[in-house]
């Protein structure tokens, strides 16, 4: 059984198509992009013993949920990321996606029991912990597979891979939801038994994943495909491997570059039900709808805007994400004054669009800059910069809208201020990306596997 | 040298494309009412709740 999941089994005969990879991708990254949906378990995890309602000093409270299940998953998906992406390298795909499903679903079960004794350490544990872990690992395995099996649309494989992460919620809470309501009974909510059941069919998908995914075979190339030999302007034919790439400035120009884009367009999605029903009056159950439609608009984008960086370069597409992102940003404001929910519904969702691709063009930038031979442990340590963001963006929107509101302005005209400092923040995203140059070719990887110091030939 | 079926390679994508589906007629189901709704009248509300249960509110 281990030998099946060692490197070496995964890596593909002649004649295996790579169109088999990003199926295999897509699998495991729609199942730990559930997260994303996650939101559909925070009533319900709150009414564990009320069941119909909430029962003060019993029953959880929303904040302690969030942090216990969502925050603390999303932290550790970071941090497993950072800390086990050389591993996740040097074991391969196979066996990273097996130990992520082992840890994601497994972490879905030990929540269930969390949920069963009303334990929320033991929430904390199974999803926040063991199953943030499953998420970091299935997070990048995919990614820089792809990356390889692609060297000629490095663009598209990961937007492909990315896109299938932004697809989670759209999958993970109506499903949630229909087994909910299957499992509710009188004394029940239904939480411990969906859990169980979301652990065992995403099981399955991962698995599905896991056992077609391979890695290309020493040398292999795509047919017709001449790889560089020479660097680009911003490409490398080099080899930058994890350590080194954090001692050159385009690691830390990249982790702002990724900061910014997210930390804008995560304030907008944190906040985007009440912030559309404050700015334009509509009920709850039409600003649901936007927020649905936001998420569709977040998984195209992660695959169009990387796709298309593959033909414009990837600081020209970063470039458009700032510069296009801060001059809508600036127009929301606009649309309320006018009253146009249209307008404010195209803006906003093709802002979301550019805040997923700067996720999916991130790997891309990096495999750019650093290569690929370490380019998923490059891509954990990068993502450290989600984490921060998840932090900053919805904390900007509501503190700053909070603070508004209690200084007497109308709801309406709440969030102005907060959406001219994002475009603010995007424009400090744009000094980051143009900043960007090639890796200083000391960093670069010799033949024999260590930094050059006298920097390398090509 | 044995060559990757073509239909092996459909129905990968089937198996993960099936999911994703019916997520996203859901996820257009819940966004109908965005457009058939006409707006309130101001005020607006003085407690927004969140979206319901069915829509994911992504980060």
């Amino acid at each position: 059984m281990a030998s099946f999941l060692d490197r070496e089994r995964t890596v593909a005969p002649p004649g295996f198509s790579r169109w088999l990879v990003p199926p295999a991708a897509i699998a495991v990254q729609m199942c730990v992009g559930e997260i994303y949906g996650f939101s559909v378990f925070n009533i319900p995890l709150t009414r564990a013993i009320g069941i119909t309602r909430s029962v003060p000093g019993q029953d959880w409270t929303v904040p302690h949920v969030v942090l216990c299940t969502y925050s603390l998953g999303l932290v550790m998906l970071g941090l497993s990321a950072a800390f086990l992406g050389k591993w996740v390298e040097r074991e391969g795909p196979r066996k990273t996606m097996c130990v992520s499903a082992c840890c994601f679903c497994g972490g879905l079960a030990v929540a269930a029991l969390g949920v069963h004794l009303h334990s929320l350490p033991v929430l904390a544990l199974g999803y926040g912990v063991i199953g943030g872990i499953g998420l970091g690992l299935g997070y990048i395995a995919p990614v820089s597979t792809l990356v390889k099996w692609f060297p000629d649309r490095p663009g598209m494989a990961t937007g492909l891979a990315i896109m299938g992460f932004g697809s989670g919620a759209l999958v993970g809470a109506p499903f949630a939801v229909e087994l909910m309501n299957r499992f509710r009974t009188p004394a029940s909510i239904g939480v411990e038994e969906t859990f169980l059941v979301m652990a065992a069919c995403y099981f399955a998908m991962m698995c599905f994943g896991a056992w077609i995914v391979r890695v290309p075979a020493p040398g292999w190339k795509p047919e017709g495909f001449a790889a560089a030999t020479r660097s680009g302007k911003l490409v490398t034919a080099n080899q930058v491997v994890a350590d080194e790439a954090l001692k050159t400035p385009q690691f830390y120009l990249l982790w702002g570059v990724l900061c910014c884009n997210v930390t804008a367009g995560i304030g907008i999605l944190s906040q985007a039900s009440p912030m559309c029903q404050d700015m334009f009056g509509v009920s709850p159950v039409v600003a649901g709808g936007f927020v649905g439609l936001l998420s569709i608009f977040n998984m195209v984008g992660r695959f169009l805007w990387s796709s298309a960086s593959d033909f414009t370069g990837r600081k020209a597409i970063y470039a458009v994400f700032f510069l296009l992102g801060c001059a809508l940003y600036c127009l929301i404001p606009f649309s309320q004054r006018i009253g146009s929910v249209a307008m404010f519904v195209g803006l906003t969702c093709i802002i979301i669009s550019m805040y997923g691709g700067g996720f999916a063009t991130i790997p891309a930038y990096l495999r750019d800059l650093f290569g690929t031979i370490q380019v998923g442990a490059i891509h954990g340590r990068v993502i450290t910069s989600w984490s921060m963001a998840a932090i900053l963006g919805p904390q900007l929107v509501t503190y700053l809208s909070s603070y508004q509101k209690a200084h007497g302005v109308p709801r309406s005209e709440a969030y102005n201020t907060t959406l001219y400092i994002m475009a603010g923040i995007l424009l400090v995203g744009l000094v980051c990306n143009l900043l960007v140059r090639q890796v200083d070719p000391r960093h670069h990887m010799a033949e024999n596997g260590v930094p050059n110091p006298e920097g390398s030939k090509a | 040298m044995k060559k990757t079926s073509p239909l092996s390679v459909a129905l990968a994508f089937l198996v993960v494309a099936l999911p994703l589906g019916w997520g996203l007629y859901r996820s257009v189901k819940n966004s109908m009412p965005l457009f058939t709704a006409s707006k309130a009248p101001a005020p607006a509300p003085a407690a927004p709740v969140p979206g319901p249960a069915g829509a994911p509110a992504t980060k």
